[in-house]
This record gives C-alpha cells, sequence and structure tokens, in this order.
C-alpha cells in the first residue's frame, strides 16, 4: 500500500534523506529506528506533507497514487494519518469541535455524508473509552495545558475517531513515563486490524514491546542501513547504535557511505 | 452627523435603578452605591453612505457598586465612529468593560477610567477586527488614584488586507495608589502582508509598591497550527477562518451575558468570514 522509491529530501539546503526504499503492504506493522539525527522525523513528516520538506528525488506511492502531489488534507482524506511528536495546541478550539470538523472533513473526502452533533456524541464517547482518554478531555482546548501523556493520548484518539488506513507515529513514545506509555500503547493495539497499516518511528525498542512490530528498519545518515525482524529492535536495544554502518549522518555527498568514528 | 442616544443603550436588568440622563457634554450615567447591573451599548448600520456617529459617556460606579458594560460597534461600511467613554469608579467599586470593534470605516474607541477610590476594580477587555482599508483605534487609560486598586486590561486585534489597528494604553499609578496590581496585554493578529498593528501600552508608576506588567505581540497565524489541522484533513481556508475564530473567540469566552453572545456570534461570524 506504500511503496517509498530512492527517496530524498532536505530542510532548507541540509540534505537529510539520501534515498530511502522502503515497501510496505497493508496490515503490517513497521518500526523504523535510529539514532537522533538519522532522519526518522523528516521521513514521517514528509509523508504527512508538512512545509519546509523539500523531496529532492524518489517517489512515494501510497495505494498506487501519487501522495507527494497531494496536499495535507487530501493525504489525510485518503487515509493517510501522522501522529505527531510534539502535539499543537490550539486554545480557543474545543477537541470535541476539532475532531468533528476533521471526521466531517475526511468524511467530505470520502463521499460520506456529515455526521449530526448527536451521532458524533456517541462516536467520541466511545472512542474515548477505547484509547482510556476522560471524557472532560474532550471538552477541553485541543492540547491545551495537557501533559506529555494526555497530548500523545489526544493523538490516538484522533487516529481512532479518523479511522486511517495508514498510521503514522512519530516518536510518540518520547517523554512517556511508563504508565502513559501502556496506555498509548494499547490504545494503538487496540486500533490494530489487517486493513489498517503501521509505520511506527522511535527511537526506543520500549514502544516495540507492547506493539509487536513485524518488521524493523533502522535508519542511519538519511537511509535504511538494515532490515530485519523484531529480534533487530531487540538487538539494537542490547548493543544501541553503535556497532552500525555509517550511524554517523554522512557528511560526503549521497552515495559515499562516510567513515565510522 | 449622528450623536448618541440613549437609544443605543439599554440596561439590564431593567429595572436596575440607574440614572440615565442627556446632557449637553453627552450622556451621564450615575450607578448607585451598591447596585449591579449591565449596560448594552449597540451601533448598526444606519446606511451604506458616510456618516459620522459621535459618542460621549460619563459614568459614576458609587460606592461597592458593579457595572459592566458591553459595547458592539457594528456600523455601516463608510461610517466613522468616535466613542468617548469616561468613568469614575468610587471606594470598592468595580467597573467591566468588554468592546466590540467589527464594522465601520474608521473607528475610534477611547476610555478613560478614573479609580478615585480605595479598593476599585476595573477590567477593560476588547477584540478589534479590521478589514479592507478600515482604520481602528483604541485610546486607553486607566488612573489609580488610590490605594489597593486592581485593573486588567487585554485587548486583542485581528487585522486583514490593509487594514490598520492602534492600541494606545495607558496605566497611571498615582504616588497615594499603593499596593496597585495592574495588567495590561494587546495581541495582535495578522493576516495579510499589507495590514499594520500598532501597539503602544505603557505604564507610568509614581507610587512605589505595586505590582504591574504590561506587554503586547503582533503575529501571524501559526504554520504548525495550520498544518496540524490540514493533516487532520480540514481544507487550509476552513483552517484559517478556525484559527482566526480560536484567537477571537478568548475574548468573546469573556462575555457572561447570553443577550449579548448572542448577538455577538453572528457579527463575529461575519468579521471572520474571510475570503481567501
Amino acid at each position: 500500500m506504500l511503496e517509498i522509491k530512492n527517496l530524498e529530501a532536505s530542510v532548507g539546503n541540509k540534505q537529510i534523506l539520501r534515498g530511502i526504499n522502503l515497501s510496505v503492504k497493508t496490515g503490517e506493522v513497521h518500526a523504523i529506528m535510529g539514532p537522533n539525527g538519522s532522519g526518522k522525523s523528516t521521513l514521517a513528516n514528509v509523508l504527512a506533507g508538512r512545509e519546509g520538506y523539500t523531496v529532492t528525488k524518489g517517489e512515494v506511492l501510497y495505494e498506487g497514487k501519487n501522495l507527494l502531489e497531494m496536499t495535507p488534507e487530501q493525504r489525510a482524506g485518503a487515509g493517510v494519518f501522522l501522529a505527531f511528536q510534539y502535539p499543537i495546541e490550539i486554545p480557543g478550539v474545543t477537541n470535541n469541535y476539532f475532531m468533528k470538523t476533521a471526521l466531517n472533513s475526511v468524511r467530505k473526502f470520502r463521499g460520506l455524508p456529515e455526521i449530526d452533533a448527536m451521532d458524533f456524541l456517541k462516536v467520541i464517547k466511545e472512542k474515548a473509552k477505547r484509547v482510556e482518554m476522560p471524557e472532560p478531555m474532550l471538552t477541553r482546548f485541543v492540547n491545551d495545558g495537557f501533559s506529555g501523556g494526555e497530548k500523545k493520548r489526544n493523538e490516538i484518539l484522533q487516529m481512532a475517531v479518523l479511522e486511517p488506513k495508514l498510521c503514522i507515529l512519530d516518536e510518540t513514545d518520547s517523554g512517556l513515563d511508563i504508565d502513559a506509555l501502556q496506555i498509548v500503547a494499547k490504545g494503538i493495539n487496540a486500533l490494530r486490524s489487517p486493513d489498517r497499516t503501521f509505520v511506527i518511528v522511535t527511537h526506543y525498542q520500549r514502544l516495540l514491546n507492547y506493539v509487536q512490530p513485524d518488521f524493523v528498519h533502522v535508519l542511519s545518515g538519511g537511509r535504511i542501513v538494515k532490515s530485519g525482524g523484531k529480534e533487530l529492535a531487540i538487538e539494537l536495544e542490547k548493543k544501541g547504535y553503535g556497532w552500525l554502518p555509517a550511524t554517523e549522518p554522512l557528511a560526503g555527498p549521497p552515495g559515499r557511505v562516510a567513515e565510522k568514528t | 452627523m449622528i450623536f448618541a442616544k440613549a437609544r443605543n443603550l439599554s440596561v439590564l436588568p431593567a429595572d436596575a435603578p440607574l440614572r440615565i440622563e442627556e446632557a449637553a457634554d453627552g450622556i451621564r450615567i450615575h450607578v448607585p452605591a451598591g447596585c449591579q447591573a449591565s449596560l448594552v451599548e449597540r451601533y448598526d448600520p444606519e446606511g451604506p453612505e458616510p456618516y459620522t456617529t459621535q459618542t460621549k459617556l460619563h459614568v459614576t460606579v458609587a460606592e461597592n457598586a458593579r457595572l459592566t458594560h458591553y459595547k458592539l460597534v457594528h456600523e455601516g461600511p463608510q461610517a466613522n465612529h468616535q466613542s468617548f467613554l469616561e468613568v469614575d469608579v468610587q471606594k470598592a467599586a468595580s467597573f467591566e468593560s468588554h468592546v466590540f470593534l467589527f464594522e465601520g470605516a474608521q473607528i475610534r474607541n477611547t476610555i478613560q477610567v478614573r479609580m478615585s477610590g480605595e479598593d476599585a476594580e476595573c477590567v477593560l477587555n476588547g477584540l478589534y477586527i479590521g478589514r479592507g482599508h478600515q482604520v481602528i483605534e483604541t485610546h486607553t487609560l486607566i488612573e489609580h488614584q488610590k490605594p489597593r486598586g486592581t485593573s486588567r486590561e487585554f485587548y486583542k486585534g485581528i487585522l486583514d488586507d490593509q487594514s490598520r489597528g492602534l492600541f494606545d494604553g495607558l496605566i497611571l499609578v498615582q504616588k497615594e495608589a499603593q499596593k496597585t496590581d495592574s495588567i495590561q496585554t494587546n495581541k495582535n493578529l495578522l493576516l495579510s502582508t499589507e495590514a499594520h498593528a500598532n501597539a503602544n501600552p505603557e505604564l507610568k508608576i509614581l507610587a512605589n509598591d505595586v505590582k504591574c506588567k504590561h506587554g503586547a505581540t503582533i503575529g501571524q497565524i501559526s504554520a504548525d497550527a495550520l498544518f496540524y489541522l490540514r493533516s487532520r484533513g480540514v481544507p487550509a481556508p476552513e483552517a484559517r477562518r478556525l484559527l482566526i475564530y480560536a484567537f477571537a473567540s478568548e475574548m468573546m469566552e469573556k462575555v457572561q451575558l447570553p443577550e449579548v453572545r448572542q448577538a455577538l456570534f453572528p457579527c463575529l461570524n461575519l468579521a471572520t468570514s474571510i475570503k481567501k
């Protein structure tokens, strides 16, 4: 469902991704791991269409369509969801209103009728229960004054409401204590299904203790340098990233492997 | 020229014992000791052609009285609106004002509050939304004359197209006004590269035991917030409108009176229905 071919991207003048190749089938869970600065978050943001990231080469096919030509809202409508590493606070807009607007927007893209306020309340309450989100948080302003754990849980709630086909989680585990991590992982697992695909970007293996991936890829210097099954994540946890080839961001031009320091 | 008459004013509750007189120098309003009331001041379009509205209000809030003032300026597209409001807040009295400056080619909103009694309270809130070639000015003075006064001033502006907004506010703390507690804030959201916001918050403190602070910001719609909404499927124009509305709603939420809220929201919807 997702084909990334030789993808290169830069932020400003700095090249970050140096030829990513990745093929993801429907229903699979892929973990993308790597040290800081390896390009993990850049990959997640490029897939969601964030401004400021320039694709300089390669292509991304999502269900056979050119993903990179679509606006962020079109991608969301087509079923792509990015859970943010740093969810944005929007004082003045309640969580309920935000999610109702978002749901109706994606429903419009999908050719479905608008959902009315009563039906929406039913949906949101049921989903909130599923991700263990207390109801009072629905009437608060979006992420405004939320703790780190609450913000990440709110991302999972949005994911549950919008029912995406491709979920990209950008460091969803960062900054969470063990209890918050378990709640978030439970939420993710509750959303797993044969027709929903996950790309989980993470620095640490700990989230993968709870959400078992089918494949693990190691990103380093803007490239995938190693791929394997879930045992690769365990190996990384034990040995760190230092034993991998070219763990430092590549200094030279693309194509040249920098020497290990 | 149209001079404001008492017909632009309504008092809530209707039987509140306020004295309202039309005098040569404007309208005089007296809120007697211990009285609690709201005063709603509203200006609707007199027509599409140019005209001028001038208003002068002199308000006295007597000991322990509380007055909440709501003002909605929703004039015709070529109107020139000039208003002057002077308030005397006496001992342990409270004056709270919520001003919404939405429509009118030129709007000048002047408020001068003198806190002439001890333990007086004053809140000045305002929201101005400029589009086209609108010029919207706010000039305020809060003068603390006696000890232990509290004042909170918060004005927000949204400026689009070639509109101009000016906030010019002075908090003056006289020597005798010890233990004054005052905060003044002005925040502006610019929606176009040709819109202008001028912020001129000012503190003048002659007493030596006070707690005062002020600040002003001029910013644009956050690219991060816009992307956040778009990544959830909300089309860019609607996402923008939602963020503008969110910026404005902070001032709307401060309005307690349901009658006023009902009148405000359609005006706000109109004023935030940006064409882009």
